[in-house]
């Protein structure tokens, strides 16, 4: 999602606290020789990803000759060997291997390593011509079956490169009490310089590369390395495993199952487009489609992760499988009174992923269930008439939609139904301790998930909780507005949300950063950090609020302290 | 036909157990008389005490809404489980039974509140003694010599617990058309027997919370009668707490707190009653008796057994093709265990729906339900000064019901029974 542009006015340079707990134990480390000379053929870094108890994917890109720069196709064949060790000296290696990789696959690496001991760290690098990348660490997840005192995830959204620098990545980066980092999605934008930056004259902080709209395969991969040289996300790659999924500017902006805002016939087929986005990014992240870490054996990116049985992650796809957004007759953030919102032949999920959904969901394995939500569930609107009121009326005229009148038709608001269902799933089975975390809309929420918003919450009954994090660097409010963080016209605008959407409890429009979110037991946490003026790449990082949500309670409540102090 | 509490009087007249009213509070309890007499006495020195307090209909959630702060300090500062289930069928005998067997139905043969009891051809509460086919944790624990008291509230427990346990609470006054004895009488006697019996295992059931949802017309809304309620029992249970703290047996006991299972609640326009759909079908017709369970819906063939696998497949399509269904499971799917005494088929209902059977109008008016799965979450957790009892801790383990006694089994180790427990210690 991309908020509208409005009218620029200058932002002051927000100056805030200290930065984030914990101190750099391999983020920004200085490197041993041989793992200094290895960064010539290792410039992207190394990352790993989707922890299992005994798995976890490996991920690098090797550049064995000048010419072999990603997206040209250029370059040998060769063979890179890795390795996985209990120590960072790699004194008690556990498990190693080799691969090759080549032009075909734009000279990544990506290995799912097994037969690795459960919660328990590893450190892994990958070796060419007798040189060393620089050294990951990974975390394993709890076994299935045990019963974790507690998880703690790096949880972020929305990194426009453009749009200033990383420091947030950085913040998490020092951290060193987490299990792995949750990426919501807009982990890179498609958008040519000067099409989307900071601020609503689109001012690019940093230049993407390559210089334009990406669209070809070639670009794709050009525009992952690009991102994976920024040195803030090669040290949080390196410091802990990566848990992602994508929402739209992976491919476009405001993409749907088969087109997107951001694509005209001019650019070719949508389908192949999509197809392109999605090899570089099966290429070039340390995720497991389908299941594998395989390349070209299909995209199904929405999957499940088991912590013990404290918790499960069930990650969506929010846009390979959903309708068309729905034409609105007054532009965002106008409210949306289209009936078709609650179609109920339109979908966000797809009929594959929301069975899929509701199976994660009625799973007895774990306590919590987490959510991987690229886009906001929780409404946001001008409430409308009760649900018993409506209900009779629609069936009739089918004149208005089912939940009130939505302000983003791009999120879960604008698909009414399938949001419909999937509550009255978990009302109808008991559900408790559902948790959507949640990326897309450069602010930070926290909201209770009525059954029906209208009478809320007057008439109890809330389906679980949802915490959204902020966006790393991409626009917000109060760059929108060009005025200062936290102005009259950032704090109205949110008086009149919270007015007006009862189980909202907690927003802030302003500012950019990330989160942590904590999970015990008695309660999930989540605190969330903001950074300064994004446009420093030495901005400071500060705490600015913390809310919960009580085992079997389903709604938040705010707490005084992050987690870690 | 006899009600529980008349069957009691009669073994209390033939002399099976003696009768005591104490104090000007009226309250009477019944004693058994070979246990009295033939008690060996536990292990000498042995003060471990537990209390096992059923909140009946509580939903977990209900404990952080502020009305009930002990309740709340009680949980947080032992050992709770925020995961804990209500098991199926979600009413409050089969559960109650659960807790004192750690079995589940397909051992226990009680399965529901009610059941169609195919040899006398009637639907019926399964309120009787006899009706539990297994030993209880009451009974290990009396042949060890363990003192044992039950105090519940509801008629149906008393009878269905029968003289099992070593004193046992003859409750008065009892709401006519609930079949409870309020709250406030309830914890009186369950103080009063602490003082004067002193009992290592009391099993208590508190009916307030459960009965005042059933009728709280209020419950899709703002449940003012549940609110009061909650607020009345959580005083009724610090006032129990204190007595324990203050009398110095707090530090020797384990204070099990859980409810049997959750509240739904459902309006006028959403019932489901399936009798008139069966009875509509050319196979079915007449041959389909329904025992109703609030949220769940026992179906029993009575045909010819060579027709069954047919009339059940019927009885489901017609059943899930009902609005406000849920699922219609097979009574010997696995998963359930609920034993034959269940029927043939099990039909759930959504949230916000109940069953009105075989009466659409005249049966089950009351808009506060249990039964289906949306009323599967329960608190469960454990409290009490005891060493064995942890402070401080929540669990994700999926605590059940079935628990409970396996849980105070292991708290006295009194061992376990031949074939083992369906449920787990918890300590």
């Amino acid at each position: 999602m991309s908020l509208p542009s409005l009218p620029v006015r200058r932002r002051a340079v927000l100056a805030t606290g200290t930065a984030g707990a914990g101190a750099a134990a391999l983020a920004g480390a200085a490197p041993a020789p041989a793992e200094a000379a290895g960064r010539r053929f290792f410039q992207h870094g190394v990352a790993a990803g989707d922890p299992l108890p005994h798995r976890v994917v490996i991920w690098t890109r090797v550049t064995p000759t000048a010419a072999s720069r990603p997206g040209s196709g250029e370059g040998p064949r060769v063979e890179v060997t890795w390795e996985v060790a209990r120590d960072r000296r790699f004194r008690r290696i556990v498990r190693r291997g080799s691969v090759t990789t080549g032009p075909g696959r734009d000279h990544t690496v990506k290995v799912d390593v097994g037969r690795l001991s459960a919660a328990t760290w590893y450190f892994y690098r990958f070796r060419y011509r007798g040189t060393s990348s620089r050294v990951g660490r990974l975390r394993t997840a709890p076994a299935t079956r045990s019963l974790p005192g507690h998880l703690r995830f790096g949880v972020v959204s929305c990194a426009n490169l453009q749009a200033g620098w990383f420091s947030a990545y950085r913040g998490l980066a020092r951290r060193d009490d987490l299990h792995a980092v949750i990426h919501l999605g807009d982990y890179l934008y498609e958008y040519a310089p000067g099409a989307y930056g900071a601020g609503s004259d689109d001012t690019d902080v940093r230049r993407h590369e390559p210089a334009r709209e990406i669209v070809s395969l070639a670009d794709y991969r050009q525009r992952h390395a690009q991102y994976k040289r920024d040195p803030d996300l090669q040290d949080l790659h390196a410091k802990y495993p990566f848990i992602v999924t994508w929402d739209d500017h992976e491919v476009a902006n405001d993409q749907w199952s088969a087109g997107a805002e951001n694509h005209d016939a001019g650019e070719g087929g949508f389908a192949r487009r999509r197809a392109r986005a999605h090899r570089a990014y099966d290429e070039w992240m340390p995720v497991r489609l389908d299941g594998t870490a395989r390349l070209g054996d299909g995209d199904r990116l929405f999957r499940r992760l088991r912590f013990g049985r404290l918790a499960e992650i069930s990650m969506l796809d929010l846009r390979t499988h959903r309708s068309r957004q729905v034409s609105t007759a007054l532009p965002f953030p106008a409210p949306a009174a289209e009936a078709a919102i609650s179609d109920p032949d339109r979908t966000i999920v797809g009929r594959q992923q929301m069975r899929w959904l509701k199976d994660s969901l009625s799973r007895r394995g774990a306590q919590w269930k987490i959510v991987g939500n690229p886009v906001m569930i929780a409404p946001l609107g001008l409430q409308g008439l009760p649900d018993e009121v409506l209900r009779p009326v629609n069936n009739v005229l089918e004149v208005l939609p089912d939940d009130g009148f939505p302000l983003n038709v791009d999120a879960w608001d604008g698909y009414t139904d399938d949001r419909r269902e999937l509550f009255a799933h978990i009302r109808d089975r008991g559900i408790g301790d559902t948790v959507f975390i949640t990326g897309d809309i450069h602010g930070a929420w926290a909201c209770d998930l009525p059954y029906d918003a209208s009478t809320y919450p007057v008439v109890d009954g809330s389906a679980g909780v949802e915490f959204v994090c902020t966006s790393v660097t991409s626009n917000n409010l109060k760059d929108q507005l060009g005025t200062p963080p936290r102005s009259p016209a950032s704090l109205a605008v949110e008086r009149v949300i919270l007015a007006n959407n009862r189980h909202i409890k907690y927003l802030n429009f302003d500012d950019h950063g990330f989160s942590v979110l904590d999970i015990t037991p008695a309660r999930t946490q989540m605190d969330w950090f903001v950074i300064g003026d994004r446009r420093d790449r030495r901005t400071r990082i500060s705490h600015t609020a913390s809310w919960q949500t009580r085992a079997g309670t389903a709604k938040v409540t705010p707490v005084d302290r992050p987690v870690g102090r | 036909m006899t009600t529980p509490f008349e069957a009691g009087l009669a073994e209390v007249r033939t002399g099976r157990r003696t009768l005591l009213k104490v104090g000007g509070a009226g309250l009477a309890f019944s004693t058994a008389v070979a246990t009295t007499a033939a008690a060996a006495g536990p292990p000498p020195g042995d003060r471990k005490r537990a209390y096992v307090l059923v909140i009946d209909g509580c939903i977990p959630g209900e404990i952080d809404g502020g009305l009930t702060p002990r309740l709340r300090a009680l949980r947080d500062g032992g050992h709770r489980f925020p995961r804990a289930v209500s098991m199926p069928i979600m009413e409050t005998i089969p559960n109650h039974v659960m807790m004192m067997t750690g079995m589940r139905p397909d051992r226990t043969g009680v399965p529901a509140n009610a059941i169609y009891d195919r040899r006398l051809g009637e639907t019926r509460t399964m309120d009787r003694a006899s009706d539990i086919r297994v030993d209880t944790v009451i009974q290990r624990l009396n042949r060890r010599g363990y003192r044992t008291g039950t105090v519940l509230s509801k008629e149906y427990l008393y009878g269905v617990f029968g003289t099992r346990a070593t004193h046992r609470w003859e409750p008065a006054p009892i709401i006519p058309v609930s079949g409870h004895a309020p709250d406030v009488f309830t914890m009186r006697a369950a103080r009063t027997m602490v003082r004067e019996y002193d009992p290592h295992l009391m099993f208590v059931n508190l009916g307030d919370i459960d009965r005042f949802g059933h009728s709280d017309f209020t419950g899709t809304t703002v449940r003012l009668a549940r609110r009061l309620a909650l607020a009345d029992t959580d005083r009724l249970v610090g006032q129990f707490v204190d007595m324990l703290q203050s009398t110095g047996r707090w530090r020797h006991s384990m204070l099990i707190v859980l409810a049997d299972h959750s509240m739904d609640w459902s309006t006028p326009d959403r019932v489901i009653s399936l009798q008139a759909s069966m009875d509509a079908d050319p196979l079915l017709a007449g041959k389909v008796r329904i025992s109703a369970n609030g949220g769940a819906d026992l179906l029993y063939w009575t045909g010819a057994t060579a027709d069954r696998p047919r009339a059940i497949h019927r009885m489901r399509q017609i059943a899930l093709a009902t609005p406000g269904v849920l699922s219609a499971p097979r009574r010997d799917a696995k998963a359930l265990r609920l034993g034959p005494n269940a029927g043939d088929v099990v039909v759930f209902c959504k949230a916000g729906w109940r069953f009105s059977d075989p009466n659409p109008v005249t049966d089950n008016p009351i808009p506060g339900n249990h039964g289906h799965p949306a009323t599967r979450p329960i608190p469960f957790f454990i409290a009490g000064g005891h060493p064995r009892v942890p402070r401080r801790k929540a669990s994700s383990a999926l605590a059940r019901t079935v628990d409970v006694a396996p849980t105070v089994a292991s708290f006295f180790g009194a061992g376990k029974p031949r074939r083992g427990w369906d449920g787990r210690a918890r300590i």
